[in-house]
């Protein structure tokens, strides 16, 4: 019996290699190993391009792919960034933005309560890790005939790493980080 | 790292990109991950995957 996505969708799963085959050749498809039979991409970007970051990804899809729930920030892909580990940035983030806004209540409140604009946590195996929130679930598709893929999941990522990167160079404000119109 | 990269032309086309970002403007993500605004990719014939429209969440 299909039981995966891409067992009872292969049209779907054609489409989604076809996709990372064109837009990022060097990224490979792979399943994890914890049982799960979820699948996933690993490659290296560089945003910011020479000069500025590679990025380690895992691009991992939820087994309910397509899908977007309220609360499902990136929808049913979800972006893992290996290298750097968002926590270890955040965590040298957090007594700077807690110098900041004074006490946690004011930064929870600003949207920095994880010490990085748009992330979200999640258990992955045995660690709690975090997430870039690549995309608000409104815009991520589940339709029978459009989807939203990895492929498209990985530009918004790209996006939200150069805009990262800029934060951390203190090349854009907290306020343009957590509101900017992108 | 690439010790001859300038730092001040690195840091100028992140600007770029931060005022295109903020304005909206479309931007292309190529086969390595770089970000670029659209016509600046198109002006030298580079290819990408257009980035959806989409608020971070």
């Amino acid at each position: 019996m299909a039981y995966y996505w891409y067992q009872s969708d292969p049209q779907l799963y054609q489409m989604e290699v076809a996709a990372m085959q064109k837009f990022f050749p060097s990224f490979t498809i792979s399943q994890l190993q914890d049982g799960s039979g979820r699948l996933y991409w690993r490659g290296k970007v560089q945003p910011a391009g020479q000069g500025g970051m590679v990025w380690d990804l895992m691009l991992i899809y939820k087994n309910s792919h397509p899908h977007a729930g309220q609360n499902e920030y990136g929808g049913s892909v979800q972006i893992l960034p290996l290298s750097p580990r968002l926590k270890d940035i955040a965590d040298k983030m957090m007594p700077l933005i807690m110098q900041t806004y004074g006490d946690y209540d004011n930064v929870v409140q600003h949207g920095f309560g994880l010490g990085l604009p748009h992330i979200y946590r999640d258990q992955f195996g045995r660690n709690e890790e975090y997430f870039i929130c690549s995309a608000d679930p409104k815009y991520f598709k589940t339709g029978q005939n459009h989807s939203t893929s990895a492929a498209s999941a990985l530009s918004w990522a790209c996006k939200w790493i150069i805009l990262c990167e800029m934060w951390l160079n203190g090349e854009i404000s907290d306020d343009v980080a957590m509101e900017g119109n992108y | 790292m690439d010790q001859n990269i300038d730092m001040d032309a690195v840091a100028a086309r992140r600007r770029a990109l931060a005022e295109a970002l903020q304005k909206g403007e479309p931007v292309v993500v190529t086969a390595s991950g770089e970000v670029e605004k659209k016509e600046e990719a198109d002006d030298q014939g580079m290819s990408g995957i257009m980035v959806p429209n989409g608020k971070l969440a």
